[in-house]
C-alpha cells in the first residue's frame, strides 16, 4: 500500500536547473538536448520513487541479507561471518514453522472472508442506494482506526473471562471459549480483527473498479435475459479483474506481515509474544522476538530474508492462480455460450432458466 | 467524473497533508534548546513516583525543562531500552534500568556513562552495598544510580481472610504465616485450609510467586560466576514440585499477570494473598482502582514472606553516552536518587528506596498508608528490606523467567500438565530459547 502514496510529484526545476549552465550551447546542441529531454524527462519525473525506493527498501533489503550471514547480537552488535548458519538454525527451529503455520492459518481465515465479503459489499454499494456517500464513508470507516486501537479493542472483546463475545456467547449458552489459549479460536479472533479493518477498504477499491463498468453492458445483459446473480459473475467478476487481483495481492502481502494484531492482542502474557505457547505467533512477531527479546539479530535477519522470499513466493503463485481462474472463467463462458447457443436454435425460451441454473453453479 | 471546484480543492488539501506529513516524518528528536532552557528527557516505567519531584527539580533549577516518559511495565521499558541501544539514537538523556534485564545492559555497559566522572563515588555511601555493585561493571565502571530495591511483604485480602475464617488482622497473620520462621510450606497448606473454607484460589497465579521463590535462593537461574544454573538444580527443582502441588489443589487462579481481568480478580475475591514487592504496591492499588474497587475492598499488607527475606526488582537511573547532556542528566538523576526523593517517591507510589538513610527515615516514621488498611507500609518493608541481597541476574534472566517458566506454569496453572511435565517443558524451552 505504501507504493501509492509514497510517490511524490515529480519536482518540476529539472528544465530550469539545466539552462543556466548550458545557455551558452549552439542550436545542434539544444537540438541535441531537446531529443535528451524527450528521451530521459519521463524517467528523472519518475526518480524520486525509485531513489527512495532505493534507500528505504533495497537497502535494507540487502544490509538483512548482509546481517543474516554474520553473528550479531542486538546490543554487542556485529560477530563472526558464518555464512548460511542462521537460515540452517532457523529451518530446525520449531517455533519458526509453527509461526509458518499460524501466518498462513491467520492469512486465509482474514484474505478468504475479506474479499468475499468485500467484493458482496462493492456489489450491494454499486446498485443505486440512496445516501451513496454515507454508506460508502461507512464502510471505511474502520479502516480509519489505528491498528493499536483495534487491537486493544478487540482483545478486551475477546477477554476469557468477563470479554463481551464470551459474555454474549453466555446468553446463548455457548461455554466461554478460551480466545487466548485455544490455537483455533485465537486465530479467528485475530482473523476478525483483521477482517473488520480491511473488508471496507477492500470493497471501496472494488466498488471504484465496479462502476468503472459501462452500465450498457448490464443493460444488454439483462435484455437478454440474464438474472442479477448471472450479472455479476458474467459480467462484473471478469471486468474488475486486474482490481482483483491488485487486492488479492496486497492482501496477501498484508495477510502474511501480520503483526500488531498478534502482538497485542494478549499483551500481558508472556511478553506479547502471541500467546503463553506461541498460539498465535506469527511470523512477523517471531521475527521480532528473536531480534529484540533473544537478541539474535543474525537470525532474526535470516527469517526476514525467509518470510520475504515465501512472500514473493506466494504472491506470484496468487498472481498465476487469479490469473488463471479469471481467464478460465473466460474460457468456460465461451464455451458454455457456445453450447447455449447451439441449445438456442435447438429449442428458444429455454436460455433464461439455463443462465440461472449457471450462474447458481459457481456461487 | 469531471473535476468540481470542490474535488480540486480536496486535491489539493490532499496533496499538502501528505507532503506535510513527509516532512514532519523525519523532524522528530533532538532536544530543542529555546532561550538557552536545556531540555533532559528521561524514561521511566512501571510506577516509580517521580512525577511531583520533576516539578521541583525543574522549579529549583531554573533553565531545565524535564519531558518525562513512563512505560507501561519492565518487560516493555527492556525492549524500548534494547531496540534504541541497537539504534544507536533514541534513548532519553536518563534511562531507568530494571533489575531483571540490568544482565544484558551490563554487557555493553559502555553505552552508559561512567558515573565516577560525575562524583558518584561520594554517594558511595549512601545505598546499600549490594546496590552499587550490581552496577559495576569488571572495568570498575559505575553506571546507575540506584533508585528502589523490592523487599517483598505479603498482600492479603483481610475481609476475604474474615470470611474464610482467618485472621484478619495484620500482626495476627504475620503470626499466622509463622512470623520470622514463616516458610512457603505453611503459606501452602494455610492455602489448602483457605481453599477448603471458600473453594477459591489463594494465589493470584503461579508465576509470581515462583518468582519470589527463585529470588529468594542465593543464585537463582544463574550461579554468581554466570553459569546456567537450572538443569539439575534441586533447590529449584523441589520449589517446582510445591508449586505443582499447589497449582493441583487449586491454590493457583490462573490469572494472566499484568491484566488480572482488568482488575477485577483483586476486587471480587478471585485469590487472597498476592507477593508484594514494594513497588508492587502501586500496581496492586491501580488494578483495584480499575477493577472498581477502593481502600474498603480490604486489601492489606503484612509484615511476612515465605522462606524469609525476598528481592524482587529494583531499579537505577542511568545515563547513556549518547546524551546531549550528560553532565545535566547525571545531575537530574543523582537528585532523584537521593534519600529525601526516595522518601517522596515512595509515598507517592511505594517503590523502596535503596539508600541506607531513607531507609532509616521510613522504618521511623512512615505514614500510615491508608489504601491498605492503615498499614504502615514504610516500616513493613524496612522490616522485610533487612537480609535481602540481590542475586546476580545472568543475561538471559528475564527471557528465562517470562518464556522458558511463564508457558511452563501457566500450562500447570491451566491444569493441562502435572510438575514433571511442566518443568521437563521448562528445560525444552531453556534449550530451545536459552542454551541453543
Amino acid at each position: 500500500m505504501t507504493s501509492t502514496i509514497s510517490r511524490p510529484a515529480a519536482p518540476a526545476r529539472q528544465p530550469e536547473e539545466r539552462k543556466p549552465s548550458r545557455g551558452r550551447s549552439d542550436l545542434t546542441f539544444r537540438q541535441r538536448l531537446g531529443r535528451f529531454d524527450v528521451k530521459a524527462s519521463p524517467y528523472l519525473y519518475i526518480s524520486p520513487f525509485f531513489i527512495t525506493f532505493a534507500v528505504i527498501g533495497l537497502f535494507p533489503l540487502v544490509y538483512t541479507l548482509w546481517v543474516s550471514l554474520h553473528e550479531w547480537q542486538l546490543l554487542q552488535g556485529q560477530g563472526a561471518f558464518v555464512g548460511f548458519d542462521n537460515f540452517t538454525a532457523v529451518l530446525q527451529d520449531r517455533f519458526f514453522w509453527n509461526s509458518i503455520f499460524n501466518t498462513f492459518s491467520i492469512f486465509l481465515l482474514s484474505s478468504v472472508p475479506q474479499i468475499a465479503v468485500a467484493l458482496l459489499i462493492a456489489a450491494v454499494l454499486d446498485q443505486n442506494l440512496k445516501a451513496k456517500t454515507f454508506w460508502r464513508m461507512s464502510v471505511l470507516l474502520p479502516y480509519v482506526v489505528a491498528p493499536v486501537a483495534v487491537a486493544l479493542i478487540f482483545s478486551s472483546m475477546f477477554g476469557e473471562q468477563d470479554g463481551l463475545v464470551n459474555n454474549l456467547l453466555g446468553l446463548i449458552g455457548i461455554d466461554p471459549i478460551q480466545w487466548k489459549h485455544d490455537t483455533l479460536a485465537s486465530h479467528v479472533a485475530i482473523a476478525t480483527m483483521v477482517n473488520w479493518r480491511w473488508t471496507g477498504y477492500n470493497a471501496l477499491i472494488l466498488l471504484a473498479a465496479m462502476q468503472a463498468i459501462p452500465r450498457d453492458l448490464y443493460e444488454s445483459a439483462a435484455i437478454d435475459g440474464a438474472g442479477s446473480t448471472r450479472r455479476f459473475f458474467s459480467i462484473t467478476i471478469p471486468s474488475i479483474r486486474p482490481t482483483l487481483i491488485f487486492v488479492i495481492i496486497t492482501a496477501t502481502i498484508g495477510g502474511l506481515q501480520i503483526f500488531a494484531e498478534p502482538r497485542l492482542f494478549d499483551a500481558a502474557s508472556a511478553g506479547g509474544l502471541g500467546g503463553a505457547d506461541r498460539q498465535f505467533q506469527t511470523t512477523v512477531l517471531y521475527l521480532w522476538e528473536m531480534a529484540f527479546f533473544r537478541q539474535n539479530f543474525g537470525e532474526a535477519a535470516a527469517i526476514a530474508w525467509l518470510l520475504f522470499i515465501l512472500i514473493v513466493a506466494f504472491g506470484l503463485i496468487n498472481f498465476l492462480l487469479s490469473r488463471r481462474i479469471a481467464s478460465g472463467e473466460a474460457r468456460a463462458i465461451k464455451r458454455r455460450s457456445g453450447k447455449r447457443l447451439e441449445a438456442h436454435r435447438v429449442s428458444q425460451g429455454l436460455v433464461g432458466e439455463a443462465a440461472g441454473v449457471d450462474g447458481q453453479e459457481k456461487s | 467524473m469531471p473535476f468540481t471546484r470542490r474535488t480540486k480543492v480536496a486535491a489539493a488539501l490532499a496533496g499538502a497533508t501528505s507532503i506535510a506529513l513527509l516532512a514532519t516524518g523525519c523532524s522528530a528528536g533532538g532536544g530543542g534548546s529555546e532561550s538557552g532552557e536545556i531540555e533532559l528527557t528521561i524514561t521511566t516505567f512501571g510506577t516509580m513516583g517521580f512525577d511531583d519531584l520533576y516539578k521541583q527539580y525543574e522549579e529549583e533549577n531554573p533553565g531545565i525543562k524535564i519531558t518525562a516518559n513512563n512505560i507501561d511495565t519492565g518487560g516493555n521499558a527492556r525492549t524500548d531500552a534494547f531496540t534504541k541501544l541497537a539504534a544507536g539514537s533514541g534513548l532519553s538523556d536518563v534511562v531507568a534500568i530494571e533489575e531483571g534485564w540490568l544482565g544484558s545492559i551490563m554487557e555493553v555497559s559502555d553505552q552508559f556513562v561512567d558515573l565516577r566522572d560525575f562524583g558518584i563515588e561520594d554517594r558511595k555511601g549512601d545505598w546499600v552495598d549490594w546496590k552499587y555493585e550490581q552496577v559495576t561493571d569488571a572495568d570498575g565502571r559505575v553506571i546507575g544510580y540506584g533508585t528502589d530495591i523490592g523487599p517483598e511483604g505479603l498482600c492479603y485480602n483481610g475481609a476475604a481472610f474474615e470470611a474464610a475464617g482467618l485472621p484478619r488482622d495484620r500482626e495476627a497473620v504475620a503470626e499466622l504465616f509463622g512470623g520470622e520462621n514463616a516458610s512457603w510450606e505453611r503459606y501452602f497448606e494455610l492455602g489448602k485450609q483457605y481453599n477448603e473454607a471458600t473453594g477459591k484460589a489463594w494465589y493470584d497465579h503461579s508465576g509470581f510467586v515462583w518468582n519470589a521463590m527463585v529470588n529468594q535462593l542465593d543464585e537463582g537461574y544463574y550461579t554468581a560466576d554466570g553459569e546456567l544454573n537450572v538443569e539439575g538444580n534441586a533447590e529449584l527443582e523441589e520449589r517446582f514440585g510445591w508449586i505443582a502441588d499447589g497449582a493441583e489443589s487449586g491454590l493457583s487462579a490462573a490469572q494472566t499477570a499484568w491484566d488480572w481481568n482488568g482488575g477485577k480478580s483483586f476486587v471480587d475475591g478471585t485469590f487472597a494473598t498476592f507477593v508484594c514487592p514494594g513497588w508492587m504496591l502501586g500496581v496492586v492499588e491501580g488494578q483495584i482502582e480499575a477493577g472498581g474497587g477502593d481502600a474498603s475492598t480490604g486489601w492489606d499488607f503484612a509484615d511476612v514472606f515465605p522462606g524469609g527475606a525476598a528481592n524482587w526488582g529494583g531499579s537505577w537511573l542511568s545515563v547513556p553516552t549518547s546524551s546531549q547532556h550528560q553532565e545535566e542528566a547525571a545531575a537530574l538523576a543523582s537528585w532523584l536518587s537521593e534519600p529525601e526523593q526516595q522518601v517522596a517517591a515512595f509515598e507517592a507510589a511505594g517503590p523502596f528506596p535503596s539508600t541506607v538513610d531513607a531507609q532509616e527515615t521510613l522504618a521511623s516514621e512512615g505514614e500510615p498508608e491508608e489504601f491498605f488498611n492503615g498499614a504502615p507500609t514504610g516500616q513493613i518493608l524496612a522490616e522485610r528490606a533487612k537480609g535481602v541481597k540481590a542475586q546476580f541476574k545472568g543475561p538471559d534472566d528475564s527471557v528465562i523467567q517470562e518464556n522458558v517458566f511463564g508457558p511452563a506454569l501457566q500450562s500447570l496453572d491451566r491444569g493441562e500438565a502435572n510438575g514433571d511435565q511442566a518443568w521437563q517443558k521448562a528445560l525444552d524451552l531453556l534449550n530451545e530459547l536459552v542454551v541453543e
